[in-house]
């Protein structure tokens, strides 16, 4: 998939760039608005990652722009502005999601492929991990002919474990993923180790889950090999 | 408010110039009673003075009557003569019945010019009286004569008592008067004054300062309130610009760390990394999230404060409290705390904001979970207490002292090392949403017994 990632920090938009590459997306940067309009209408791109602000031009603007030029590209805005006038707005001029700096790369990725699936209707397959069954439509875990009992933020972990799955996440990946940015000063919260210990007791209730690996000192990984 | 009725508290100890403010007095009374103090003072020195005065002016008054009779009996004489009054050796004597006055013409052989007023006494029929008498001499045909006219000193007396008497009861008619007419302007001309002062009360914040000017037709409470106008506005000006300021400065540090995290992650992914290294990585991306979360949480308090939220939410207390509790029951069981719910009564509230609200309960429930020893209980109860909700969050933790408990709500507190980690803002953020919905948040809190949280909701909410 072409990518445009329209960000004037030139360092950010090269490690991002650097990280979809490496997830086999084809990534074009552009640094200042004019730049980027120009690529959007000269480029198809199937992406563009907007930041919001931008010193050239109102990134609400290009957005607007792009989507007359361009409108088979989907576009995510990135902002450091979290405000949630901006976050209306850009949804309003057909964005088709919104992730606030500073995010994790990993977040993005889930989101580019969240909406990609949506657009191109990819129905969700099931995904099998040892005795275990995802029924991600359904948001099920079946083993053996049974339902394992999850609540709500357990299956929330596991299923985005499982879309990343052989990547290490952090605790705080995991967590910001699921509470989102719901303020919690206790940075070194445990709440994510709590979840998986719950996680794992349960699991094991039905068969083993030695696939949900701890990476010490890391975080937590689900590993299919 | 929290930081007024502190302030309020270390008056009413310790006092201003020696003077606690119970004992301090009213602009207003203080006026009326000077007013009073001042016409009592006044009255008494004239009542002193008043005989002495008196008694000049009626002296002055019958000595004026008794030249004027005087004249009127020269003029009778050089009407018709000496002659009707004075027959050879006889002389003339007329008394009035009440024997008050009297006028007496008789012959004398003196020379002298007589013309003086004195007071004696004369014994008229066995009876001794003071008079206050004019002596006149005058000569007809080379007659000397001398006239008396002479006014008792009773009737004299008598007169200036009714005076007093009628000075008396007309001054104590008049201090009562004036009392009740001064009192009442008094109150009338200090309303602006009265006015400022409760535009000043209602007020939390100076953006909420009332700028619509106080009617008054004296110039100094006008320029006060002017200048209070002044004031609040400029007040509001810099706590608008502190608050862009803080808004900003987020914003800014936003971008760095986010290429931070997304280098330093980067890293963490690459296949070929060394676990320890992997580790050095993974703390480094910890602190800078702590970093992240502080700069959050000031974006989000400068934000509330800036009035960036909307309240437009309305929604039942109990499903939110009863949200934190399933979310956070999982980390409740896991330290062996008993995290409990109690709520008897319910509110819906309106124009509110539900997911502050959410964090607000959240932050603070999380707090005590964190200050609670195993084996120790979090209970979170609701219940209406005069009229007004309110949700009280009670730990068996270690509990706060005083001083502990005054810098609670405060931004970056200096903890005690034994106050856990954290950026410490959890709470600061919780009073600022409270504020946010003019939610009054006290704390009772025990050392080693526990501490308990009340949120007292407005009574229209």
């Amino acid at each position: 998939m072409n990518i445009l990632i329209v960000e004037d920090e030139k360092s950010l938009a090269s490690e991002i760039a650097e990280f979809l590459r490496s997830e086999n997306f084809l990534c074009d940067i552009a640094n200042t608005g004019t730049e980027a309009s120009e690529k959007i209408a000269i480029n198809l791109y199937d992406f563009v990652l907007l930041d919001l602000g931008l010193p050239d031009y109102n990134g609400l603007d290009l957005l607007k722009e792009a989507r007359t030029n361009n409108s088979e590209a989907s576009f995510i805005i990135i902002t450091a502005r979290g405000a949630v006038e901006d976050k209306v707005k850009g949804l309003n001029l057909g964005a088709d999601d919104y992730l606030a700096k500073p995010f994790a790369l990993i977040e993005l990725l889930s989101r580019i492929n969240a909406v990609a699936r949506r657009k191109f209707n990819v129905t969700n397959t099931d995904i099998t991990l040892g005795d275990f069954t995802m029924q991600v439509q359904s948001r099920k875990l079946v083993c053996k002919g049974s339902d394992v009992d999850l609540t709500k933020k357990e299956f929330d972990l596991l299923q985005y474990l499982v879309l990343n799955k052989d990547k290490v996440l952090t605790r705080h990946q995991l967590y910001e993923h699921i509470w989102g940015n719901l303020l919690d000063d206790q940075y070194d919260s445990n709440f994510i180790d709590v979840h998986i210990k719950n996680l794992r007791k349960k699991l094991n209730l039905h068969a083993p889950s030695q696939w949900l690996e701890t990476v010490r000192g890391i975080g937590y990984r689900i590993s299919t090999e | 408010m929290a930081r007024n009725s502190q302030r309020d508290r270390l008056q009413d100890q310790y006092g201003i110039n020696g003077l606690t403010r119970r004992q301090m007095l009213k602009l207003n009374f203080k006026l009326s009673l000077f007013n009073l103090l001042s016409k009592l003072v006044f009255t008494g020195l004239f009542l002193l003075l008043m005989p002495y005065i008196i008694e000049r002016i009626n002296l002055k008054q019958v000595d004026n009557d008794l030249v004027q009779k005087r004249e009127q009996v020269l003029a009778l004489i050089s009407d018709i003569g000496i002659e009707p009054f004075i027959t050879s050796d006889s002389s003339f004597g007329s008394f009035n019945i009440l024997k008050e006055e009297f006028i007496s013409i008789e012959k004398t052989s003196s020379v002298e010019d007589l013309n003086f007023i004195e007071v004696t006494t004369r014994i008229i029929e066995d009876e001794e009286i003071g008079y206050r008498v004019l002596n006149y001499s005058f000569k007809i045909e080379d007659q000397n004569y001398l006239l008396e006219v002479g006014k008792s000193l009773v009737s004299i007396s008598r007169t200036g008592r009714n005076i007093r008497n009628l000075m008396l009861v007309f001054l104590a008619f008049i201090i009562v008067i004036t009392f009740f007419t001064d009192t009442l302007y008094t109150r009338l001309l200090l309303t602006p004054l009265e006015r400022i002062k409760g535009k000043l009360k209602m007020i939390s914040d100076p953006s909420l300062f009332d700028k619509v000017p106080v009617k008054t037709s004296t110039s100094d409470f006008y320029r006060l309130d002017n200048a209070l106008c002044e004031v609040m506005d400029n007040l509001n000006q810099l706590f608008q610009k502190e608050k862009e300021i803080t808004v900003n400065i987020s914003h800014e540090l936003m971008t760095p760390i986010s290429v931070l995290r997304s280098k330093l992650e980067n890293i963490l992914m690459k296949e070929d990394i060394k676990p320890d290294t992997a580790t050095k990585v993974e703390d480094s991306l910890k602190t800078l999230h702590r970093l992240q979360s502080l700069v959050s949480s000031l974006l989000m308090i400068a934000r509330i404060e800036s009035n960036q939220y909307l309240r437009e939410d309305s929604f039942f207390i109990n499903d939110v409290l009863k949200e934190i509790i399933k979310e956070l029951e999982p980390i409740a069981e896991d330290a062996n705390i008993k995290l409990r719910n109690n709520i008897k009564d319910d509110l819906k509230i309106k124009e509110a904001n539900r997911s502050l609200i959410f964090s607000m309960f959240y932050n603070v429930v999380n707090n005590s979970l964190k200050n609670t020893p195993s084996e120790g209980n979090v209970l979170i109860s609701g219940t209406f207490n005069q009229k007004k909700f309110t949700v009280n969050i009670s730990d068996t933790g270690r509990g706060m002292t005083e001083m502990q408990k005054s810098l609670l709500f405060s931004r970056f507190r200096i903890r005690d090392k034994n106050s856990g980690e954290g950026t410490g803002i959890g709470l600061a953020i919780a009073k600022t949403i409270a504020d946010f919905h003019k939610i009054e948040i006290s704390v009772t809190s025990e050392p080693e017994e526990g501490t308990t949280f009340s949120f007292i909701f407005p009574e229209n909410s």
